[in-house]
């Protein structure tokens, strides 16, 4: 197997200059980082070309600190029995990257859902501009310095809790005349 | 015998009628669903209370509201709510409509169901089990037999204060406004 994710890595290489390797420790994994530039050829060639005909997924990781979006796309080789993780990583104050929805037809959803919720835009992208969220007026929630404590307490009304705010274990214990034991003491208010 | 006391005693049967046929619109929106078809089926039998399905909201006697409400389902919920005919009632079903529920910080999640909607009864817990539906079937028989199950005029009276809540997390109101 790890001869089989040598010559792969080696094929890639020698096409995608850019390409550069992580260490993955799984024997059936692959980990590529590439420009975001590279995307649509290095998705072709895998596709074509290496035997990696399926897409499991594709999802997006906010690196809040690094001011970045990763974009990972997550792919299957049926025969090799191999996963590639391609991976870019794109300005996160302005996220543009090429669509790939013509390599893969499902990667329209996948990819709607990714500009709703990190806000990710794709060039040429054709497709209605809600996906789950109807009227959605805020930032895109998903990222990591959306507030959704503070925006759920905002916009929805929270029911205010009790005022005695009773311990229940001791009520419950005192209501059937029980001790607590001193295990579960240390879990009292 | 005058009106007012004739009237006590149409009330009083047409109660006694209403409590024994209570058919249910099961909304289920959350995970609250799956308790719905043991409760109707043959282990719970809730057809022995009285209590049994409906097709449509306009043949519906009870929406059952069965977890959390997003944004985007209350629109349906309210609008489902308002074409159901007099008399109807409304259960709120789990944690989630009576306080948020383990959403209660979710971004797309109401927290609580009776700002935008008249609700009768609650059932609590998460998720409460069919023994717990009954009850609060039952809870809602007393109440009509009683003739306290007055959310749905409580709603026509105070229209304007749920629909200023409901247009307050629905922007782009789309809906028709029913004529009451």
């Amino acid at each position: 197997m790890n001869e089989l994710k040598e010559v792969i890595i080696k094929r890639i290489k020698a096409n995608f200059a850019d390409a550069a390797e992580r260490n993955d420790f799984k024997d059936n994994r692959l980990d590529i980082a590439v420009k975001k530039e590279t995307i649509p050829s290095i998705l072709f060639y895998l596709k074509d070309e290496m035997g990696f005909i399926h897409l499991s997924d594709i999802i997006c990781v906010d690196w809040l600190e690094e001011g970045e979006l990763e974009v990972v796309f997550i792919l299957w080789s049926p025969v090799d029995k191999i996963k590639v993780f391609v991976r870019t990583r794109l300005d996160r104050d302005n996220p543009v990257m090429d669509n790939v929805d013509m390599i893969w037809r499902q990667a329209n959803t996948y990819e709607r859902e990714m500009r709703e919720m990190f806000g990710v835009q794709f060039t040429g992208l054709v497709a209605p501009d809600e996906f789950i969220l109807e009227d959605w007026q805020g930032p895109p929630p998903f990222r990591r310095d959306f507030d959704t404590a503070a925006y759920a307490e905002k916009t929805f009304w929270q029911r205010p809790g009790r005022e005695d705010a009773q311990d229940v274990r001791e009520t419950i214990a005192k209501r059937d005349g029980e001790e607590i034991p001193d295990f579960a003491k240390k879990y009292s208010r | 015998m005058n009106d007012k006391n004739s009237q006590k005693i149409v009330d009083i049967i047409q109660n006694w009628a209403r409590k024994h046929s209570i058919w249910v619109l099961a909304y289920g929106t959350g995970c609250g669903a799956i308790e719905i078809p043991p409760t109707m089926t043959s282990r719970y039998d809730a057809e022995r209370l009285g209590v049994r399905g409906a097709a449509t909201p306009r043949q519906a006697d009870v929406l059952l509201i069965s977890g959390y409400l997003t944004v985007k389902t209350i629109k349906r919920v309210i609008r489902v709510y308002e074409q159901m005919q007099d008399p109807k009632y409304v259960i709120g079903f789990g944690s989630c409509t009576i306080n948020g529920g383990m959403y209660y910080d979710s971004y797309n999640t109401i927290n609580v169901l009776d700002r935008y909607l008249p609700v009768d009864v609650y059932i609590n817990g998460c998720m409460p089990r069919p023994e717990a539906v009954l009850s609060g079937f039952a809870q809602l028989q007393k109440r009509i037999a009683a003739g306290r199950a007055t959310g749905a005029q409580h709603y026509k009276e105070n229209l304007e204060w749920y629909r200023a809540n409901q247009k307050k997390i629905i922007p782009n109101w789309v809906m028709p406004d029913y004529n009451w």
